[in-house]
């Protein structure tokens, strides 16, 4: 409990010390509680009493009315600070999380799929930072208030003290066991519902092959037979899960029980006054229900300990160091020198070497083409550039400047990048261009758009410039999209760009109009462009041919062509391709 | 009660679970049980206080009522685990029917709303909508029968034993009441903005979380950083202003609906009463258990209707994808004399769009000829090639297949006579072999290798993957291409042998070589079959036996290549920016100075003279 309470103080950052001067009144006013409950005494010996008289308790009545309001008053301020230092601890937290996304490698960053990040971002936030305040006063509450009604009652009689001192302690290593058994049984199903999800995934996306063979419904045998298997897990796992709450309910009802017979005995041998056991009674009976719940807590706390695990591993990440000393970029050629890269190993990749002394060197100005059967590292070349990952050997150097000696953003600064999928923010088209250059003006807004083709069309629209995206969405057809990506590169001007050949994946009419956007876009600039259909390049000044990582041939395309090896193979396979027809 | 007043409404939560009531009643019974039980424990305590103040106390009466506490303890203790058991139980199996009747009712909407709807959402239906409903079936419907059941009986037990000490056991609801009341005014509309906020925070993370990739090939964030943060800053303050509104509301109820308040009334007033005689000692025992107890069943009645609140959303998700109309299916297929294909007059509108996406659409395909659908982006060409299998139905005139409406065939049957091959290519997560079955699903293992050859797969199956055919596909580690995928769905098609078959734009993402490839694949699928393809290259359907050219939803031109051109209208213009498009190339203008160039770059520099490369 003291570690969930130490990552708790860590998430909350700067509300920690609100947090946990909430928390100190809780305890203050679990403390005037439990106090209070001991106030039951002298009104049940007045109760028994022979003659009973009011007037006798007063100063009792008086005690109990100013503890009820003293306890009052400091849930109060406990409730001042509670909800705003949930949300200030919450938003603290995203604007932590939103700074680290941008900090941390990009490896990383695309490693991890976005709704894994969102569930931290999103769900972790919300159902762990942001209850855990709450969460953690009703457990403070619910062991202390019942262990100062305890110290009291040892005023009164130690024994019947003792049996509830005794009892309570005893029962949580065994407990801790129990609910181990549990967790394991939700691990389990866990495992069961993520292979539900999969298979869902996999239904509704291929509903239409599935159609043709009566694969659905009831007869989806894969998808039928997880759904079961879920069922028959989650059974079981619930089975067990009402373990811990029988064990822990069992404990307190036992408790109470036990104390009860054992003061009847005490009473009945005229060893204790009955006065006495109907207090500790009255008083008992009114944390069995706290306590009994508390198992139930217990599950919440292991929930919340693991978001608050996940919040902290994503911010352990560390950004790739920068050199010292820190350097700028004067000029623009780029320079691979024995670059060996594997991507890190997790999941999705398998760690094995993608590069393998990669070496060239790109004069400022120059177009260099890169070409190659997909993985054979054309991207990851691309991708080295700005900085995604390091490699592990070799150095890349940009105006003869290692590229580890230069801050992010300057580097980013000098390179535009433009890919296949556009990624539009639902903003105005205004914004998403002017995002290249936050300072840009209208005007250059406007140049920046007319260059890239997508001026008359952006005019044409409701709102014009100031259409959102939101609106218009699934209208915008992929060449217009790719269009506007390419305003803003455009507009951010910047000395290199690195092309992932946007156009295949295009219609005709949008195909001539991003050609002709690119070919404003890479006017007097150092270009690297991944091409797929190699009549692209045939210009280039230099054209690049990777297979498994490694140079294989290099040379311009009549060079090339001269060498009848692979670039010569597949340009005649590109040519026949062409030749094809249905 | 909000259980009456939403019964009737079939996508409230009490019709949702209506599969498995008969379990969450017994629950819900079983659960208000138990609350009796605890309820009748209580009660005992007064035989026994009487028994043990009395002058000579019956130690044997006394054990025996002992025991019955215990045993009714015990009774109800097992009630609540029973119950516990029923409601999950009984969610669990609502779970596994929702999906089932959602998953089947999904076979049997347009595929065109699966498709448009996308994979991601219906996800987050059939698995976080239907697991919403769990805390509400699986938690709060005890609960809100105990809830709802112990109070009730509390208060009857009070007055039957003595009115005056049951209205002083009250004493504090009013008051409480009252001023929950007066706090939770605008509550509703605070609610509201509330959730609006939050809905606001996870849209600006998703959007935040999803573009941080692009955006830091562009700068370093700061851009959609300051708009991620401004949002959250927003949306925190809106949230803030509830807290602080309903603040008050949540510490009065808290104040007031707990034990301590109540037993400060109850206690005084009591002695004061037993002082003049009213009540005997056991009575005012029994209120001091009771009362308090009346008082902590109030607060749950309180945050159960918020968990109703929240599943409630998800229900009404579930409730409008299981509304959602489904295609109407003849009972008896009608079987089709040939291939031909026709669209009679065809008209359709898309359900959330005024225009229509095709206006009046009439061609014939014979069979076993070509047809190539072009046209600019947004014409209509995959509109109409989704129409033939059924993706959605015309909204006026007709499709026929060998001169049957499709809408008189049995979707399973039509899906049969027609092959779509997808543009984007979809594998199960199973073996390539079940992969390619799946066309064909009685087919031997001798079959398969034989769609796979046809469709060039076999080669990289056998010689590029671990373990052949039995390699699972789709799971993480195994690495096929957009090609390679590609060229295992078309093994796919060329085994289930429909007939009819539908292309679209399958080779646009493919590298040169697995071009070719799939060109090959493709030619042994379509060989001698009715072949509909939506087309970018127009190169490719150059010698297609008819070209329907669309543009604004309705064809303007439909014949051959050669024809196409002389009538100089759309189709000549598309064919001439496709020549202009075929012949560009970056920087082809500046080649004469590319000869000076290429000496200025060094590959493999000096510092590392690579072996000499090897012919392959």
């Amino acid at each position: 409990m003291l570690n969930t309470y130490n990552n708790m103080i860590r998430a909350a950052g700067s509300s920690a010390p609100a947090m946990r001067s909430a928390f100190s009144i809780s305890i203050l006013s679990a403390i005037v509680q439990g106090i209070t409950y001991g106030l039951m005494f002298p009104f049940f010996r007045e109760m028994l009493a022979p003659t009973v008289s009011l007037q006798s308790l007063l100063p009792f009545v008086l005690a109990l009315i100013g503890l009820v309001l003293l306890d009052a008053i400091l849930r109060y301020i406990e409730s001042e600070h509670e909800w705003t230092t949930q949300m200030d601890a919450g938003h603290e937290v995203r604007i932590k999380l939103g700074e680290q996304l941008r900090k941390i490698p990009l490896e990383y960053l695309s490693g991890r799929q976005t709704g894994d990040l969102n569930v931290v971002l999103s769900g972790d936030v919300n159902h762990v930072v942001m209850i855990m305040g709450g969460l953690f006063d009703i457990v403070l509450r619910t062991i202390i208030t019942p262990l100062t009604a305890i110290a009291i009652i040892f005023f009164f009689d130690w024994r019947l003290a003792l049996a509830l001192l005794i009892l309570f302690p005893l029962a949580i290593p065994l407990y801790q066991r129990i609910r181990e058994v549990a967790a394991r049984e939700n691990r389990v199903s866990a495992a069961a519902h993520a292979d539900v999800t999969a298979n869902l995934v996999e239904y509704a996306q291929g509903l239409a092959v599935l159609r043709a063979t009566r694969q659905v419904g009831e007869q989806s045998v894969r998808l039928q037979e997880s759904l079961k298997n879920l069922r028959e897990k989650q059974t079981v796992a619930t089975q067990w899960g009402t373990v811990p709450n029988l064990f822990m309910s069992t404990i307190v009802q036992v408790g109470i029980l036990t104390v009860t017979a054992l003061g009847t005995y005490l009473v009945l041998a005229g060893n204790l006054d009955i006065a006495i056991l109907l207090a500790v009674l009255a008083i008992t009976v009114r944390f069995a229900e706290p306590l009994s719940i508390f198992a139930g807590m217990a599950t919440m706390f292991d929930f919340m300990e693991a978001g608050l695990e996940r919040i902290d591993a994503l911010l352990a990440i560390e950004s790739l160091p920068i050199q010292a000393p820190v350097q700028s970029i004067e000029r623009f050629d780029i320079e691979f020198e024995q670059v060996n890269f594997a991507y890190a190993s997790d999941d999705s990749k398998t760690g094995e070497q993608v590069l393998h002394d990669v070496s060239f060197h790109l004069p400022e100005r120059r177009l260099l083409a890169l070409v190659g059967t997909s993985g054979s590292g054309k991207t990851t070349i691309t991708k080295l550039i700005t900085r995604y990952a390091d490699p592990q050997a070799g150095f890349i150097k940009i105006g003869g400047v290692d590229i580890r000696a230069v801050t992010q953003s300057e580097l980013m600064e000098n390179i535009s990048v433009v890919f296949q999928d556009v990624y539009l923010f639902d903003e105005s088209i205004r914004d998403n261009i002017r995002m290249a250059k936050p300072d840009a003006t209208d005007d250059e807004v406007i140049l920046a758009a007319e260059a890239a083709n997508c001026h008359e069309f952006i005019s044409r629209l409701p709102d014009g410039y100031d259409t959102t995206v939101g609106e218009i969405g699934g209208t915008l057809s992929g060449g217009e999209r790719q269009r506007i990506s390419i305003a803003r590169a455009i507009l951010k001007d910047a000395p290199i760009v690195l092309l992932d050949e946007p156009t295949s994946a295009l219609d005709t009419e949008s195909e001539v109009a991003v050609q002709r956007a690119i070919d404003r876009l890479v006017e007097n600039k150092t270009v690297i462009v991944i091409a797929h259909r190699l009549s692209t390049v045939v210009a280039a000044d230099m054209i690049v041919v990777l297979e498994d990582g490694r140079i294989v041939e290099h040379g311009t395309h009549n060079d090339l062509l001269d060498m009848e090896n692979r670039y010569a193979a597949m340009w005649a396979a590109q040519q026949q391709a062409r030749q094809w027809k249905v | 009660m909000t259980a009456n007043s939403s019964r009737s409404d079939e996508l409230s939560l009490w019709g949702i679970i209506k599969p498995v009531k008969e379990k969450i009643y017994i629950g819900m019974i079983l659960s208000a049980l138990s609350g009796v039980a605890w309820i009748v424990a209580l009660v005992l305590l007064h035989p026994i206080t009487t028994e043990l103040l009395s002058e000579s106390p019956n130690v044997n009466r006394l054990w025996s009522l002992g025991g019955a506490v215990l045993l009714t303890l015990i009774i109800g203790f097992i009630l609540r685990i029973l119950s516990f058991r029923w409601s999950h139980i009984g969610a669990f199996e609502l779970e596994e029917i929702l999906r089932t009747n959602l998953a089947s009712h999904l076979a049997k909407v347009p595929l065109g709303y699966v498709v448009t709807t996308g994979s991601g959402k219906l996800k987050k239906i059939l698995m976080d909508d239907v697991m919403s409903l769990h805390a509400f079936v699986a938690d709060s419907t005890p609960l809100m029968a105990r809830a709802y059941v112990t109070p009730i009986l509390i208060l009857i037990v009070m007055f039957l034993i003595d009115w005056r000490m049951a209205l002083v056991s009250i004493a504090m609801f009013p008051i409480g009441l009252v001023a929950m009341r007066f706090a939770f005014t605008d509550y509703e509309e605070g609610r509201e903005a509330y959730d609006a906020a939050n809905e606001h925070i996870n849209q600006t993370i998703v959007e935040y979380v999803q573009g941080m990739q692009v955006v830091r090939t562009f700068d370093d964030g700061t851009s959609s950083f300051t708009r991620y943060s401004d949002a959250l800053t927003t949306a925190t303050k809106t949230m803030r202003e509830w807290a602080s509104q309903t603040r008050y509301g949540a510490f009065v109820a808290r104040i007031m609906f707990a034990s301590l308040p109540t037993l400060v009334i109850v206690l005084p007033t009591g002695i004061w009463m037993l002082q003049n005689g009213w009540i005997d000692v056991p009575t005012l025992l029994l209120f001091i258990f009771l009362a308090p107890t009346l008082a902590e069943n109030i607060i749950p009645l309180i945050w159960l209707s918020q968990l109703i609140i929240m599943s409630q959303a998800g229900a009404k998700r579930i409730g409008t994808l299981l509304s959602e109309p489904i295609l109407t299916e003849v009972e008896m297929s009608q079987k089709p004399a040939n291939a031909t294909i026709e669209f009679k007059n065809v008209t359709f509108t898309y359900a959330e769009r005024k225009d229509p996406a095709l206006k009046d659409v009439s061609f014939t395909v014979e069979e076993g000829t070509v047809t190539a659908l072009v046209g600019p982006s947004g014409a209509g060409k995959s509109t109409v090639a989704q129409l033939i299998p059924r993706f959605w139905d015309v909204s006026e005139g007709r499709i026929t297949i060998g001169g049957v409406d499709v809408r008189h065939i049995k979707s399973d049957d039509l899906m049969k006579h027609v092959s779509f091959v997808f543009q984007i290519p979809f594998l199960l997560q199973d073996t390539i072999r079940e992969n390619i079955r799946l066309g064909k699903p009685e087919a031997t293992d001798e079959e398969i290798i034989e769609a796979a050859k046809a469709a060039q797969a076999h080669d990289f199956i056998i010689n590029e993957l671990d373990h052949g055919y039995d390699t699972k596909a789709g799971e993480r580690g195994t690495r096929l291409s957009g090609g390679q995928r590609q060229r295992i769905t078309i093994a796919r098609a060329i085994l289930q042998d429909s007939p009819i078959i539908v292309l679209d734009e399958a080779t646009a993402f493919a590298d040169p070589e697995n071009e070719a490839k799939i060109h090959a694949a493709i030619a042994n699928l379509t060989k001698g079959k009715t072949l509909i393809v939506v087309a970018h290259r127009l190169s490719t359907i150059r010698d297609a036996h008819q070209i329907v050219v669309l543009d604004h939803g309705a064809v303007v031109e439909k014949g051959v290549h050669d024809t196409l051109v002389e009538n100089n209208g759309v189709y000549a213009r598309l064919w001439a920016k496709f020549k202009d498009a075929q012949g560009w190339g970056l920087r082809r203008n500046q080649t004469d100075e590319k000869d000076k160039r290429a000496e200025e770059i060094i590959v493999n520099d000096a510092i590392n003279v690579p072996e000499p490369l090897e012919g392959s």
